[in-house]
C-alpha cells in the first residue's frame, strides 16, 4: 500500500509529531546552555555563519555617515583642528610629567622589589549593536578571538568603565555592560577612599550602592572609581557619579543612585583593556601555630 | 483576496531565501535597541508568511534552525528563540488549510496571536531562568507586525502575480 502511494502525497511526519521532536531538542539545548555551559562550541560556530549578516546590515549604514561627514564644512575642521593642536600641547605638557613620575615610580619599584606589573594591553573595538534581548544590557562589538579578545577583558571608554567582556565568538564577542541586572563593581568613593560595591539595576536605569549606613558620607556629584578589590577591575578607572542620596527615616540603608560616566551611546568606538593582574592567593591557614599544632596531631 | 481568482506563479526557493536574508538584516540592524523592541520580529513574521503560503517547503525545521541563529545574533540562550519559532510554525502549519482561505484582515489577527505566543513563549523561558519581567514594550512589536501583515502579503503577492504569457 504504502509502496504504491504517488510520491505528491508523501509529506513526511505530521508539524505535531515535527513540533515535539523540535522542541524537545530546543529544551535540551536551552538547559544544556543556561545550566550546563556545554554549547560554547556551537554558538562559536554559528556566529560565524552569521557574521556577514551583522557586517551587511551595519556597514552601509556606517558608510552613509562617513561620507556625510566627508561634506562637513571646510571651517569646522580648521577651527576642530586648531582646538585639537592646543589641546596636544597642554597634553603632551602633562605627558612630559606623567614620565617623569613613571621613571620615578620604576624606581621605587625596583627598590621596594615589588612585583612588576604586567603591561596594559589594548585594542580598540568598534561598538555594532546593542544587544536586541530586553532582559539584559549587552554591546556585541566587532572583535573576537581572532583579535585576542579574551573573556574577562574590561572595556572602557574616554570617560569610564562601559563593562567587562564576557563571551568571545571568532569574530564578534558580547559585552556585559555595568548597568546590566546584579553585575556588581566593587569601588571607591575617590573624595574619601570610602570602599563600597555599586550595582547594575537594569539598562536604561541609573547604578545603586546598597547597604550603606544613612549617616554614610557619600554626597551627590562624588566620582566612584574601581577599588581594584575584586581582581577583575584594575584599581582607579572612573566608574560612576552619585546622581542621588535620599536618606529615608526608618530605613536601615540609604538609597544611593549613581549614573556610569561612560557614554558609549555617543560613540561608537571602546577600548578593551586587560583586567587587574593575578592577585595573591587567599591566605588557606588561619595563622602560623594553629598549623603547626595541627601538624602535631 | 487570499485564493486569488488568478492563478499564482511558483515561488523560486531563492526568493524564499532573499526574504528570509531581508529579515535577518532587518532584525540586527543597529537602531533596534534605540526603539525599545518598538519593531516587530520580521523572522517570525516571515515563518508565518511562507508557513502559511508555502506549507511544504517551510516548516519547523525551518523555523528552528532561523531561531538558533536569533540566539546566537542576540546573544540569549540557546534555544530559546527555537523553542518559540518551532511552536508557531507548528500552530501555522496545523491550520494552514482555514488560514490560507481567510481575507487578510483576519490572517492579521492570526499572526498577532502567534507573535504574541511566541513573545510569551520567550518570556517564560527567561522568566525561568531568573530573569524579570522587561515591561509591558516588550509586546509592542506584535501589534505593528499584524498591521504590516496586509501590505507586506500584497507586496509579496506581487512578485507572483506577474502574468506570465498571453499565447497559452
Amino acid at each position: 500500500m504504502h509502496a504504491n502511494q504517488p510520491a505528491f502525497f508523501k509529506q513526511g511526519p505530521k508539524p505535531l509529531t515535527r513540533l515535539m521532536i523540535f522542541s524537545a531538542l530546543s529544551l535540551a539545548l536551552l538547559v544544556s546552555d543556561a545550566k550546563l555551559h556545554l554549547m560554547d562550541a556551537l554558538r562559536q560556530q554559528l556566529s560565524v555563519v552569521i557574521y556577514p549578516l551583522q557586517w551587511l546590515a551595519t556597514t552601509p549604514v556606517d558608510k552613509a555617515l562617513q561620507v556625510g561627514d566627508f561634506f562637513q564644512k571646510q571651517t569646522e575642521l580648521i577651527s576642530e583642528n586648531r582646538r585639537l593642536n592646543e589641546e596636544r600641547l597642554k597634553v603632551s605638557a602633562q605627558a612630559m610629567r606623567v614620565a617623569a613620575l613613571e621613571q620615578e615610580n620604576a624606581q621605587l619599584r625596583a627598590l621596594s622589589a615589588a612585583a612588576a606589573s604586567q603591561p596594559v594591553k589594548r585594542q580598540l573595538v568598534k561598538i555594532l549593536y546593542n544587544g536586541r534581548d530586553p532582559y539584559t544590557a549587552r554591546l556585541i562589538v566587532d572583535r573576537g578571538s581572532d583579535a585576542d579578545i579574551a573573556a574577562g577583558q574590561i572595556v572602557v571608554d574616554h570617560q569610564g568603565v562601559a563593562g567587562q567582556v564576557i563571551r568571545v565568538h571568532p569574530l564578534t564577542s558580547e559585552v556585559r555592560l555595568i548597568s546590566d541586572r546584579d553585575h556588581l563593581v566593587p569601588v571607591m568613593v575617590e573624595r574619601n577612599q570610602l570602599r563600597t560595591i555599586v550595582y547594575g539595576m537594569g539598562r536604561n536605569l541609573p547604578l545603586e550602592v546598597r547597604y550603606m549606613p544613612p549617616n554614610v558620607d557619600i554626597k551627590e556629584g562624588d566620582i566612584l572609581s574601581t577599588s581594584g578589590v575584586d581582581g577583575i577591575y584594575p584599581a582607579g578607572l572612573p566608574v560612576a557619579r552619585i546622581v542621588k542620596v535620599e536618606r529615608q527615616n526608618g530605613s536601615a540603608f540609604a538609597r544611593i543612585y549613581a549614573e556610569p560616566l561612560a557614554h558609549f551611546e555617543q560613540h561608537s568606538y571602546l577600548l578593551a583593556i586587560n583586567g587587574a593582574p593575578a592577585q595573591a592567593p587567599y591566605p588557606e591557614t588561619a595563622s602560623a601555630p594553629a598549623a603547626t599544632n595541627k601538624k602535631k596531631h | 483576496m487570499p485564493i486569488s481568482s488568478q492563478l499564482l506563479r511558483p515561488v523560486s526557493f531563492g526568493f524564499i531565501l532573499l526574504t528570509f536574508l531581508l529579515a535577518m538584516l532587518f532584525n540586527l540592524a543597529p537602531w533596534q535597541a534605540a526603539l525599545q523592541g518598538l519593531t516587530p520580529d520580521f523572522i517570525a513574521l516571515m515563518l508565518v508568511y511562507w508557513a502559511l503560503h508555502q506549507p511544504k517547503r517551510i516548516g519547523v525545521g525551518w523555523a528552528f534552525s532561523l531561531g538558533l541563529l536569533m540566539d546566537v545574533a542576540d546573544g540569549n540562550y540557546l534555544g530559546q528563540h527555537a523553542l518559540a519559532y518551532s511552536v508557531i510554525a507548528c500552530l501555522t502549519l496545523i491550520r494552514q488549510r482555514q488560514f490560507a482561505i481567510f481575507p487578510f484582515w483576519q490572517q492579521a489577527l492570526i499572526t498577532l496571536f502567534l507573535l504574541l505566543l511566541a513573545q510569551c513563549i520567550m518570556l517564560l523561558v527567561r522568566l525561568l531562568f531568573g530573569d524579570s519581567f522587561p515591561g509591558l514594550g516588550y509586546f509592542a512589536g506584535a501589534p505593528i507586525a499584524a498591521i504590516l501583515w496586509t501590505p507586506l502579503s500584497n507586496l509579496m503577492l506581487m512578485h507572483q502575480r506577474k502574468p506570465v504569457a498571453d499565447d497559452l
